[in-house]
Protein backbone atom coordinates (compact mmCIF):
# COMPACT_ATOMS: atom_id res chain seq x y z
CA UNK A 1 0.00 0.00 0.00
CA UNK A 2 3.07 2.19 1.16
CA UNK A 3 4.63 1.76 -2.50
CA UNK A 4 1.37 2.59 -4.34
CA UNK A 5 1.11 5.91 -2.59
CA UNK A 6 4.44 6.44 -3.11
CA UNK A 7 4.14 5.76 -6.95
CA UNK A 8 1.03 8.07 -6.88
CA UNK A 9 3.42 10.54 -5.36
CA UNK A 10 6.09 10.35 -7.81
CA UNK A 11 3.92 10.80 -10.81
CA UNK A 12 3.86 14.49 -11.15
CA UNK A 13 7.74 14.32 -10.40
CA UNK A 14 8.31 12.15 -13.47
CA UNK A 15 6.10 14.62 -15.91
CA UNK A 16 8.26 15.81 -18.56
CA UNK A 17 7.96 19.55 -19.03
CA UNK A 18 5.79 21.64 -21.57
CA UNK A 19 4.13 24.40 -22.58
CA UNK A 20 1.28 25.74 -20.26
CA UNK A 21 -2.43 25.08 -21.84
CA UNK A 22 -5.29 27.15 -20.57
CA UNK A 23 -8.79 25.30 -20.93
CA UNK A 24 -11.63 27.46 -19.29
CA UNK A 25 -14.06 25.03 -17.81
CA UNK A 26 -16.30 26.77 -20.27
CA UNK A 27 -16.93 29.59 -22.32
CA UNK A 28 -17.11 32.65 -20.84
CA UNK A 29 -15.76 31.56 -17.96
CA UNK A 30 -12.75 33.63 -17.08
CA UNK A 31 -10.74 34.79 -14.13
CA UNK A 32 -11.19 34.51 -10.46
CA UNK A 33 -14.74 32.37 -10.82
CA UNK A 34 -12.98 30.63 -14.14
CA UNK A 35 -10.52 29.14 -11.88
CA UNK A 36 -13.11 28.69 -9.08
CA UNK A 37 -15.40 26.79 -11.35
CA UNK A 38 -12.21 24.83 -12.95
CA UNK A 39 -12.52 21.60 -10.89
CA UNK A 40 -16.78 21.51 -11.00
CA UNK A 41 -16.58 21.54 -14.57
CA UNK A 42 -13.66 19.57 -16.04
CA UNK A 43 -15.26 16.19 -15.88
CA UNK A 44 -11.27 14.96 -15.33
CA UNK A 45 -11.02 16.85 -12.19
CA UNK A 46 -14.69 16.38 -10.59
CA UNK A 47 -13.76 13.03 -10.63
CA UNK A 48 -10.66 13.50 -9.05
CA UNK A 49 -12.20 15.61 -6.08
CA UNK A 50 -15.24 13.65 -5.85
CA UNK A 51 -12.95 10.63 -5.51
CA UNK A 52 -10.84 12.50 -2.75
CA UNK A 53 -14.14 13.54 -1.17
CA UNK A 54 -15.71 9.96 -0.82
CA UNK A 55 -12.51 8.64 0.42
CA UNK A 56 -11.94 10.78 3.20
CA UNK A 57 -15.46 10.47 3.98
CA UNK A 58 -14.88 7.03 4.34
CA UNK A 59 -11.98 7.27 6.77
CA UNK A 60 -12.39 7.35 10.60
CA UNK A 61 -12.80 11.33 11.94
CA UNK A 62 -8.80 11.75 12.87
CA UNK A 63 -7.75 11.06 9.40
CA UNK A 64 -10.16 13.64 7.44
CA UNK A 65 -8.36 16.62 8.37
CA UNK A 66 -5.22 15.18 7.68
CA UNK A 67 -6.57 14.32 4.70
CA UNK A 68 -7.86 17.28 3.52
CA UNK A 69 -4.76 19.55 4.45
CA UNK A 70 -2.46 17.08 2.47
CA UNK A 71 -4.85 17.81 -0.44
CA UNK A 72 -4.65 21.62 0.48
CA UNK A 73 -0.92 21.32 0.81
CA UNK A 74 -0.84 19.54 -2.65
CA UNK A 75 -2.32 22.09 -4.40
CA UNK A 76 -0.55 24.94 -2.89
CA UNK A 77 2.94 23.01 -3.78
CA UNK A 78 1.22 21.70 -7.40
CA UNK A 79 0.81 26.08 -7.96
CA UNK A 80 3.52 26.67 -6.63
CA UNK A 81 5.15 24.99 -9.11
CA UNK A 82 3.42 26.20 -12.03
CA UNK A 83 4.25 30.19 -10.53
CA UNK A 84 7.79 28.85 -11.26
CA UNK A 85 6.96 28.30 -14.93
CA UNK A 86 6.69 24.45 -14.21
CA UNK A 87 4.02 23.02 -16.67
CA UNK A 88 4.02 19.08 -17.31
CA UNK A 89 2.87 17.51 -20.36
CA UNK A 90 1.03 14.48 -18.72
CA UNK A 91 -0.67 16.52 -15.84
CA UNK A 92 -3.97 14.87 -16.85
CA UNK A 93 -3.10 11.33 -17.21
CA UNK A 94 -0.91 11.41 -14.08
CA UNK A 95 -4.36 13.42 -12.05
CA UNK A 96 -6.48 10.65 -13.45
CA UNK A 97 -3.78 7.76 -12.68
CA UNK A 98 -3.96 8.83 -9.09
CA UNK A 99 -7.87 9.46 -9.04
CA UNK A 100 -8.41 5.65 -10.41
CA UNK A 101 -6.48 4.28 -7.40
CA UNK A 102 -8.26 6.99 -4.54
CA UNK A 103 -11.97 5.83 -6.63
CA UNK A 104 -10.68 2.25 -6.33
CA UNK A 105 -9.96 2.54 -2.95
CA UNK A 106 -13.43 4.20 -1.72
CA UNK A 107 -15.29 0.83 -4.01
CA UNK A 108 -13.10 -1.44 -1.87
CA UNK A 109 -14.30 0.67 1.20
CA UNK A 110 -10.87 -0.93 2.84
CA UNK A 111 -9.38 1.10 5.37
CA UNK A 112 -6.48 3.26 4.34
CA UNK A 113 -3.06 3.60 6.44
CA UNK A 114 -3.09 7.13 7.81
CA UNK A 115 0.22 7.85 5.82
CA UNK A 116 -1.17 6.31 2.55
CA UNK A 117 -4.16 8.36 2.63
CA UNK A 118 -2.32 11.91 3.14
CA UNK A 119 0.04 10.76 0.21
CA UNK A 120 -2.80 9.96 -2.04
CA UNK A 121 -4.87 13.58 -0.64
CA UNK A 122 -1.00 14.96 -1.56
CA UNK A 123 -0.93 13.37 -5.42
CA UNK A 124 -4.37 14.50 -5.98
CA UNK A 125 -3.78 17.92 -4.96
CA UNK A 126 -0.46 18.11 -6.31
CA UNK A 127 -1.79 16.55 -9.76
CA UNK A 128 -4.65 18.53 -10.04
CA UNK A 129 -2.92 21.13 -9.47
CA UNK A 130 -0.43 21.44 -12.64
CA UNK A 131 -3.62 20.44 -14.49
CA UNK A 132 -5.29 23.43 -14.09
CA UNK A 133 -1.65 25.50 -15.26
CA UNK A 134 -3.04 29.15 -16.60
CA UNK A 135 -1.30 30.00 -20.02
CA UNK A 136 -1.79 32.87 -22.83
CA UNK A 137 -2.84 35.72 -20.50
CA UNK A 138 -1.07 38.08 -18.15
CA UNK A 139 1.20 36.91 -15.04
CA UNK A 140 -1.49 38.77 -13.13
CA UNK A 141 -4.32 37.50 -14.72
CA UNK A 142 -3.04 33.75 -14.47
CA UNK A 143 -2.65 34.49 -10.89
CA UNK A 144 -6.23 35.13 -10.19
CA UNK A 145 -7.09 32.19 -12.14
CA UNK A 146 -4.66 29.78 -9.69
CA UNK A 147 -6.10 31.91 -6.64
CA UNK A 148 -9.57 31.02 -8.24
CA UNK A 149 -8.75 27.06 -8.78
CA UNK A 150 -7.26 26.93 -5.48
CA UNK A 151 -10.27 28.06 -3.81
CA UNK A 152 -12.76 26.38 -6.16
CA UNK A 153 -10.86 22.99 -5.40
CA UNK A 154 -11.02 23.46 -1.85
CA UNK A 155 -14.15 24.35 -1.77
CA UNK A 156 -15.81 21.26 -4.12
CA UNK A 157 -13.79 18.82 -1.86
CA UNK A 158 -15.30 20.65 1.57
CA UNK A 159 -18.44 20.71 -0.04
CA UNK A 160 -18.55 16.65 -0.74
CA UNK A 161 -17.45 15.95 2.31
CA UNK A 162 -19.84 17.33 3.99
CA UNK A 163 -22.48 15.47 2.24
CA UNK A 164 -20.77 12.11 2.77
CA UNK A 165 -20.14 12.20 6.14
CA UNK A 166 -23.70 12.18 6.83
CA UNK A 167 -23.98 9.03 5.29
CA UNK A 168 -24.29 6.18 8.04
CA UNK A 169 -27.13 3.81 7.06
CA UNK A 170 -25.68 1.16 5.18
CA UNK A 171 -27.11 1.69 2.17
CA UNK A 172 -25.39 4.66 1.90
CA UNK A 173 -22.07 3.64 2.74
CA UNK A 174 -23.14 1.04 0.11
CA UNK A 175 -24.17 3.88 -2.87
CA UNK A 176 -20.97 5.49 -1.89
CA UNK A 177 -18.70 2.73 -2.73
CA UNK A 178 -21.24 1.90 -5.81
CA UNK A 179 -20.29 5.36 -7.48
CA UNK A 180 -16.72 4.78 -6.07
CA UNK A 181 -16.72 1.98 -8.83
CA UNK A 182 -18.30 4.03 -11.24
CA UNK A 183 -15.60 7.04 -10.79
CA UNK A 184 -12.82 4.46 -11.09
CA UNK A 185 -14.05 2.92 -14.40
CA UNK A 186 -14.76 6.07 -15.70
CA UNK A 187 -10.69 7.12 -14.66
CA UNK A 188 -9.36 4.18 -16.29
CA UNK A 189 -11.35 4.47 -19.30
CA UNK A 190 -10.38 8.01 -19.83
CA UNK A 191 -6.84 7.25 -18.71
CA UNK A 192 -6.80 4.55 -21.18
CA UNK A 193 -8.36 6.74 -24.26
CA UNK A 194 -5.62 9.45 -23.38
CA UNK A 195 -2.21 7.14 -23.62
CA UNK A 196 -4.04 5.36 -26.77
CA UNK A 197 -4.97 8.03 -28.56
CA UNK B 1 -51.64 -8.92 -8.33
CA UNK B 2 -50.47 -5.54 -9.30
CA UNK B 3 -46.39 -6.73 -8.58
CA UNK B 4 -47.41 -9.76 -11.58
CA UNK B 5 -48.82 -7.03 -14.51
CA UNK B 6 -45.69 -4.65 -13.57
CA UNK B 7 -43.05 -7.67 -13.90
CA UNK B 8 -45.08 -8.85 -16.93
CA UNK B 9 -44.95 -5.48 -18.44
CA UNK B 10 -41.45 -5.24 -18.07
CA UNK B 11 -40.87 -8.21 -19.28
CA UNK B 12 -42.77 -7.62 -22.66
CA UNK B 13 -40.51 -4.78 -22.64
CA UNK B 14 -37.73 -6.62 -22.46
CA UNK B 15 -38.77 -8.70 -25.36
CA UNK B 16 -39.72 -5.78 -27.99
CA UNK B 17 -36.69 -3.85 -27.11
CA UNK B 18 -35.02 -7.18 -28.26
CA UNK B 19 -35.12 -6.47 -32.21
CA UNK B 20 -32.08 -5.85 -33.15
CA UNK B 21 -28.96 -7.65 -32.28
CA UNK B 22 -26.81 -5.44 -33.48
CA UNK B 23 -26.36 -3.26 -29.90
CA UNK B 24 -24.53 -0.07 -29.28
CA UNK B 25 -25.95 2.00 -32.51
CA UNK B 26 -26.80 5.11 -30.01
CA UNK B 27 -26.84 8.12 -32.50
CA UNK B 28 -26.27 10.40 -30.45
CA UNK B 29 -22.18 11.13 -30.41
CA UNK B 30 -20.17 12.80 -28.18
CA UNK B 31 -20.04 13.97 -24.86
CA UNK B 32 -22.03 12.75 -21.78
CA UNK B 33 -25.24 12.03 -23.46
CA UNK B 34 -23.95 10.17 -26.13
CA UNK B 35 -22.38 7.88 -23.84
CA UNK B 36 -25.21 7.45 -22.08
CA UNK B 37 -27.51 6.98 -24.64
CA UNK B 38 -24.73 4.44 -26.12
CA UNK B 39 -25.66 1.62 -23.25
CA UNK B 40 -29.41 2.42 -23.53
CA UNK B 41 -29.31 1.87 -27.74
CA UNK B 42 -28.06 -1.75 -27.31
CA UNK B 43 -30.95 -3.97 -26.06
CA UNK B 44 -28.28 -6.93 -25.32
CA UNK B 45 -26.63 -4.68 -22.83
CA UNK B 46 -29.94 -3.17 -21.04
CA UNK B 47 -30.94 -6.89 -20.41
CA UNK B 48 -27.58 -8.07 -19.09
CA UNK B 49 -27.21 -5.21 -16.88
CA UNK B 50 -30.70 -5.41 -15.57
CA UNK B 51 -30.13 -9.14 -15.28
CA UNK B 52 -26.78 -8.33 -12.99
CA UNK B 53 -29.30 -6.37 -10.56
CA UNK B 54 -32.08 -8.91 -10.59
CA UNK B 55 -29.57 -11.58 -9.97
CA UNK B 56 -28.03 -9.86 -7.00
CA UNK B 57 -31.86 -8.95 -5.39
CA UNK B 58 -31.74 -12.45 -5.28
CA UNK B 59 -28.25 -12.97 -3.39
CA UNK B 60 -29.52 -10.49 -1.18
CA UNK B 61 -28.03 -7.73 0.81
CA UNK B 62 -25.15 -7.20 1.24
CA UNK B 63 -23.83 -9.20 -2.02
CA UNK B 64 -26.79 -7.55 -3.76
CA UNK B 65 -24.50 -4.50 -3.82
CA UNK B 66 -21.57 -5.92 -4.81
CA UNK B 67 -21.63 -7.02 -7.84
CA UNK B 68 -22.76 -3.85 -9.02
CA UNK B 69 -19.57 -2.65 -7.42
CA UNK B 70 -17.47 -5.33 -8.99
CA UNK B 71 -19.24 -4.62 -12.76
CA UNK B 72 -18.09 -1.39 -13.71
CA UNK B 73 -14.46 -2.13 -12.43
CA UNK B 74 -14.03 -4.89 -14.06
CA UNK B 75 -15.77 -3.62 -17.30
CA UNK B 76 -13.28 -0.87 -17.22
CA UNK B 77 -10.63 -2.84 -18.09
CA UNK B 78 -12.49 -4.36 -21.20
CA UNK B 79 -12.98 -0.90 -21.98
CA UNK B 80 -9.51 -0.43 -22.03
CA UNK B 81 -8.36 -3.52 -23.87
CA UNK B 82 -11.28 -2.04 -26.47
CA UNK B 83 -9.97 1.19 -26.38
CA UNK B 84 -6.33 0.35 -27.11
CA UNK B 85 -7.49 -2.41 -29.72
CA UNK B 86 -6.44 -5.29 -27.89
CA UNK B 87 -8.02 -8.16 -30.39
CA UNK B 88 -11.23 -10.33 -28.28
CA UNK B 89 -12.65 -12.72 -29.92
CA UNK B 90 -16.30 -13.05 -29.82
CA UNK B 91 -17.04 -10.40 -28.10
CA UNK B 92 -20.51 -10.05 -29.46
CA UNK B 93 -21.42 -13.84 -29.07
CA UNK B 94 -20.19 -13.85 -24.96
CA UNK B 95 -22.60 -10.53 -24.90
CA UNK B 96 -25.55 -12.22 -26.34
CA UNK B 97 -24.27 -15.50 -24.07
CA UNK B 98 -24.00 -13.30 -21.29
CA UNK B 99 -27.91 -12.13 -21.83
CA UNK B 100 -28.49 -16.43 -21.85
CA UNK B 101 -26.79 -16.87 -18.38
CA UNK B 102 -27.58 -14.29 -16.31
CA UNK B 103 -31.43 -14.43 -17.44
CA UNK B 104 -31.21 -18.41 -16.40
CA UNK B 105 -29.30 -17.37 -13.13
CA UNK B 106 -32.22 -15.47 -12.38
CA UNK B 107 -34.86 -17.33 -13.71
CA UNK B 108 -33.47 -20.15 -11.46
CA UNK B 109 -33.41 -17.94 -8.45
CA UNK B 110 -28.97 -19.73 -8.28
CA UNK B 111 -27.92 -18.56 -5.10
CA UNK B 112 -24.63 -19.10 -5.79
CA UNK B 113 -21.33 -18.76 -3.36
CA UNK B 114 -20.52 -14.74 -3.68
CA UNK B 115 -17.43 -15.18 -5.51
CA UNK B 116 -19.26 -17.53 -8.23
CA UNK B 117 -21.25 -14.90 -8.86
CA UNK B 118 -18.98 -12.30 -8.64
CA UNK B 119 -16.32 -14.14 -11.04
CA UNK B 120 -19.15 -14.83 -13.40
CA UNK B 121 -20.26 -11.30 -14.13
CA UNK B 122 -16.73 -9.93 -13.94
CA UNK B 123 -15.94 -12.64 -16.58
CA UNK B 124 -18.83 -10.70 -18.71
CA UNK B 125 -18.19 -7.51 -17.91
CA UNK B 126 -14.74 -7.74 -19.92
CA UNK B 127 -16.89 -7.87 -22.94
CA UNK B 128 -19.42 -5.51 -22.24
CA UNK B 129 -16.74 -2.86 -21.87
CA UNK B 130 -14.85 -3.96 -24.64
CA UNK B 131 -17.62 -3.14 -26.86
CA UNK B 132 -17.93 0.45 -25.22
CA UNK B 133 -14.27 1.01 -25.59
CA UNK B 134 -14.26 0.09 -28.96
CA UNK B 135 -17.10 2.06 -30.62
CA UNK B 136 -15.82 4.86 -28.74
CA UNK B 137 -16.66 7.66 -31.83
CA UNK B 138 -13.57 9.47 -32.57
CA UNK B 139 -13.41 12.60 -31.32
CA UNK B 140 -15.55 12.76 -28.92
CA UNK B 141 -15.03 14.09 -25.22
CA UNK B 142 -13.96 11.05 -23.96
CA UNK B 143 -14.18 12.29 -19.91
CA UNK B 144 -17.45 13.09 -20.37
CA UNK B 145 -18.49 9.88 -22.56
CA UNK B 146 -17.26 7.74 -20.63
CA UNK B 147 -18.82 9.34 -17.29
CA UNK B 148 -21.72 8.66 -19.47
CA UNK B 149 -21.55 5.22 -19.97
CA UNK B 150 -20.47 4.23 -16.60
CA UNK B 151 -23.56 5.94 -15.23
CA UNK B 152 -26.32 3.95 -17.99
CA UNK B 153 -24.64 1.06 -17.19
CA UNK B 154 -24.31 1.47 -13.35
CA UNK B 155 -28.08 2.96 -13.38
CA UNK B 156 -29.25 -0.20 -14.98
CA UNK B 157 -28.30 -2.14 -12.72
CA UNK B 158 -29.82 -0.38 -9.56
CA UNK B 159 -32.78 -0.62 -11.96
CA UNK B 160 -32.71 -3.80 -12.02
CA UNK B 161 -32.10 -3.96 -7.97
CA UNK B 162 -34.97 -1.69 -7.70
CA UNK B 163 -37.56 -4.25 -9.61
CA UNK B 164 -35.73 -7.36 -7.69
CA UNK B 165 -36.88 -5.83 -4.75
CA UNK B 166 -40.36 -7.39 -5.23
CA UNK B 167 -38.91 -11.06 -4.80
CA UNK B 168 -39.99 -10.73 -1.31
CA UNK B 169 -43.56 -11.03 -2.32
CA UNK B 170 -44.19 -13.98 -3.82
CA UNK B 171 -46.29 -12.75 -6.93
CA UNK B 172 -42.59 -10.45 -7.24
CA UNK B 173 -40.47 -13.72 -6.71
CA UNK B 174 -42.83 -15.21 -9.64
CA UNK B 175 -42.31 -11.84 -11.93
CA UNK B 176 -38.82 -11.81 -11.54
CA UNK B 177 -38.00 -15.18 -12.41
CA UNK B 178 -40.29 -14.87 -15.56
CA UNK B 179 -38.58 -11.65 -16.29
CA UNK B 180 -35.02 -13.69 -16.17
CA UNK B 181 -36.40 -16.44 -18.14
CA UNK B 182 -37.52 -14.03 -20.47
CA UNK B 183 -34.05 -12.35 -20.89
CA UNK B 184 -32.53 -15.44 -21.18
CA UNK B 185 -34.70 -15.99 -24.51
CA UNK B 186 -33.68 -12.41 -25.48
CA UNK B 187 -30.60 -13.89 -25.34
CA UNK B 188 -30.84 -17.24 -27.32
CA UNK B 189 -32.33 -14.51 -29.80
CA UNK B 190 -29.14 -12.21 -29.92
CA UNK B 191 -27.38 -15.50 -30.42
CA UNK B 192 -29.66 -16.12 -33.74
CA UNK B 193 -29.43 -13.36 -34.81
CA UNK B 194 -25.54 -13.14 -34.71
CA UNK B 195 -25.24 -16.84 -36.21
Amino acid sequence: MRRLAGLALALPALLPIEDACAHPPFAGATGFYGGALHPLFVPTQAIAVLSLGLLIGQQKLHLRWPMALAYAAGLGIGFAAIISAFAPQFSTEALLAVAAIVAALVALARAVPWLTACVLALAVGITLALDSSPGGISVREANVVIVGTFCGAVILLWAILEVVVIFHREWQKLGVRILGSWLAASAILVLTWRLAR
Amino acid sequence: MRLVRANLRATVLLVLTAIPAVAHTGDLSGGFLGGFAHPLFGPDHVVAMVAVGLWGAFLGPPPMFVLPIVFPLVMAVGGALGIVGVPLPAAELAIAASAIVLGLMVASAARPPLWVAATIVAAFAIFHGYAHGAELPAGTDAAAYSIGFVTATGLLHLAGIGLGLTVRWPAGRMGVRGTGAAIACAGLLFLWRLA
